[in-house]
């Protein structure tokens, strides 16, 4: 028996109550993309989300109002999720930075008192 | 919107949970959750947590495509251009959160297809709000306001939890869910303050809609290992009567500011305790509309079977076959 | 040049039909609202629905400011032949090929249109037009898109054929001329329906066949007009009973 409902779209539509249809195959969905929205010129590329498309253009016409639809955006870039490669969790020991490595910081040049001390001697002389 | 995931309480696998696991493994996790960190998709992690996780987003998710249906169902009746548009809008977003929570669900491994499948073919669940009919168009009223606001409680709550796709995904759901939630409000207080015959239809909504919204954070929790486990574990963030509780304690004084009366003459907030004493609303009928046997049950997968039939010839046609698919990152 | 009797009633009629026709098919695309074929797709066909009825209602506002009623009691008081719309826009959504089909059709049109009354010496349509620029196109960018990848496969470009065969002589009758043609265009008001479909003929047709599809031959083709003059399919008042059946519970009421 075909479904009856308050909703006149689904009255509309005759679907039979008992209907079996509608399973999906493997893959169906498509594969996904990796969504990086910019909101301001001048700023980085943020990562949003992704989105399950058939193709770069339709994932951009589809990340668009997916990911900006609200607020602030001027450029996006969508890349398939297969084509990043990241590194592991169990590896993000690789980033600890050891506290001895000073000669990469700025606070590791300090040559205020030298020179001081070399105005001293200069004017001594 | 959503309701807290329904965790079984006949559930029989109890102390087992993390009998199998390396203890080492388990410690480093649990210690990275206990120090307020998140947990990321390649990450190990116990069976049972990312078992526990897939079910929660996934039936997260699937509340979020067949609550479209309810709401949907006045998306060509909407009065005045204001109403359309939300209207439109908040729909719109329903199924967005959908596709945000099927992907973080995607990350623990189980693919669309196969959650589209377990949701038409009945076997996971979804709020069982979504199979009560919106008769009125004062129903979608009371549900956007509502449905939405109890929603909103669980998910901010959910959101503190530790799985990070899951939140991520919560952050911009619940940003989105405020518009529904001043929406709802909006038009609720329109027709509450309108005339009398819009009066009667909101009155009448909220009756209906009252032990659905009662049912909707779940029976009270019992005290197992189980629960106890996923409170550690930051799957589930608190007890289903804590969370129906704040609910009531920020909504309730709303509704009767409103003159609007709620059917359940034993609703009072316990001063001396603080928590809102109630009527247990019937948890036989709540199984019982668990368990298929709803109002809408069967309209709500037939629908969603159909509209995934209707589109099928569309993606096949885009589909291509060398492609190859991998879990979203993140 | 002052505008007689005849440019306003013209002016009033170009405004008409426009916000009928986004109105009515934004109207229509929102019926799939949750029932789309892909997520995502379901996201992006229900943002264009909600952009067609916000720039009907931004044409309504100017009608208002012309002395017509308000845009809810234009849009959900007034029955068929009071609407001006195209027959094009009110026919059911049918499959999504249909609906696709009619969006590439239409919005490639409204764009032409919108794009030549960027210049109209009537200033709030001037604003307007240029407010939704960006907004169209995506419109066109999303049909286009989906037209070009969908003639890519056997069987749905045979689908879409079918579609661009049947909505064809439809979207001809989006250009039926208005009896204020000769005004419109000598007070600098708008160039014309028959420029207009001109340009659009000019669009669409090698777009088309660029994606594999044959057009049917525009000279030849009787196209379905009446819709500007009130004369409308037996889809359009049901779908306005529909539209309006909370609204006419107490249209005094505020919702």
């Amino acid at each position: 028996m075909n479904i009856v409902s308050i909703d006149p779209r689904v009255t509309r539509s005759h679907i039979d109550e008992n209907t079996q249809e509608g399973i999906a195959n493997p893959m169906e969905h498509f594969q996904t993309y990796e969504v990086f929205e910019q909101k301001k010129r001048g700023t980085h590329h943020i990562h949003v989300g992704s989105v399950h498309a058939p193709s770069a253009e339709m994932a951009m016409i589809f990340a668009k109002e997916q990911y900006s639809r609200r607020g602030q955006c001027v450029n996006l870039w969508v890349v398939k999720t297969a084509d990043v490669f990241a590194t592991e969790y169990e590896d993000s020991d690789i980033f600890d930075t050891i506290s001895d490595k000073t000669y990469r910081e700025p606070e590791a040049y300090k040559v205020i008192d030298r020179i001081q001390a070399f105005k001293e001697r200069q004017k001594a002389n | 919107m959503y309701g807290n995931a329904y965790v079984d309480p006949e559930n029989k696998i109890v102390n087992s949970i993390t009998a199998n696991e390396d203890p080492i493994k388990l410690a480093e996790f649990e210690s990275r959750i206990a120090a307020g960190n998140k947990i990321e998709p390649m990450d190990w992690m116990p069976a049972e947590y990312k078992k526990q996780l897939v079910r929660m987003i996934e039936q997260h998710a699937h509340s979020e495509i067949i609550g479209a249906l309810p709401e949907g169902t006045w998306i060509t009746r909407a009065p005045g251009f204001r109403r359309k548009l939300a209207l439109m809008a908040k729909v719109q977003d329903e199924i967005g959160h959908g596709q945000l929570l099927y992907s973080a669900a995607e990350t623990l491994g189980k693919s669309r297809e196969a959650m589209t499948n377990d949701l038409i073919t009945g076997k996971s669940k979804y709020s069982n709000v979504f199979n009560y009919p919106a008769k009125t168009w004062a129903d979608s009223a009371v549900i956007a306001w509502l449905i939405d606001a109890g929603a909103i409680v669980n998910q901010l709550a959910n959101s503190k939890g530790s799985y990070g796709p899951y939140c991520r995904a919560l952050d911009r759901i619940c940003a989105e869910e405020s518009f529904h939630l001043k929406y709802g409000h909006d038009n609720v207080v329109f027709l509450a303050t309108g005339t009398p015959v819009q009066r009667a239809m909101v009155q009448d909504a909220l009756n209906r809609w009252w032990e659905p919204i009662m049912h909707f954070f779940g029976p009270p929790d019992k005290e197992s290992i189980h629960t106890a486990t996923l409170m550690r574990w930051k799957v589930k963030m608190g007890s289903n009567d804590d969370m129906r509780n704040m609910f009531l304690d920020m909504y309730v004084p709303k509704i009767w500011d409103l003159g609007l009366t709620l059917p359940d003459p034993n609703l009072h907030k316990n001063e001396e305790t603080g928590r809102w004493e109630y009527t247990e609303p019937n948890w036989e009928v709540f199984k019982q509309v668990i368990n298929g046997n709803g109002p809408c049950n069967k309209e709500r997968l037939a629908v969603r079977r159909k509209a995934e039939e209707n589109g099928r010839w569309v993606r096949k046609a885009l589909a291509k076959p060398t492609e190859k698919y991998v879990t979203p990152l993140s | 040049m002052e505008f007689t009797d005849k440019h306003v009633q013209g002016l009033k009629d170009l405004l008409y039909k426009m916000a009928d026709d986004l109105l009515i098919i934004g109207h229509r695309n929102s019926e799939w609202t949750g029932l789309g074929p892909v997520l995502e797709e379901d996201i992006a066909f229900s943002s264009m629905a909600q952009d067609k009825v916000g720039q009907s209602l931004a044409l309504y506002e100017i009608l208002h400011q012309l002395g017509e009623s308000d845009p809810d009691t234009v849009a959900f008081t007034r029955n068929a032949p009071q609407f001006h719309c195209s027959q094009l826009v009110e026919l059911p959504i049918g499959e999504y090929d249909f609906s696709l089909v009619r969006h590439f059709f239409f919005d490639h049109a409204e764009a032409i249109r919108f794009d030549m009354l960027a210049t109209t010496v009537v200033e709030p349509l001037q604003m307007v037009a240029k407010k939704f620029r960006g907004e169209i196109k995506y419109h066109t960018m999303h049909a286009d898109i989906w037209m070009k990848q969908l003639g890519e496969s056997e069987e749905a470009k045979m689908r879409m054929q079918n579609s661009i065969n049947e909505v064809f002589p439809f979207a001809l009758g989006m250009f039926e001329p208005s009896e204020f043609e000769a005004e419109l265009i000598e007070a600098g008001i708008f160039d014309g329906e028959f420029a207009l479909r001109e340009k659009w003929l000019n669009k669409v047709v090698p777009l088309l066949e660029s994606f594999g599809y044959t057009v049917p031959n525009a000279e030849t083709i009787i196209p379905e007009f009446g819709g500007r003059k009130g004369q409308h399919t037996e889809h359009l008042q049901p779908l306005l009973d529909e539209m309006t059946e909370v609204f006419a519970i107490d249209p005094g009421a505020e919702w």
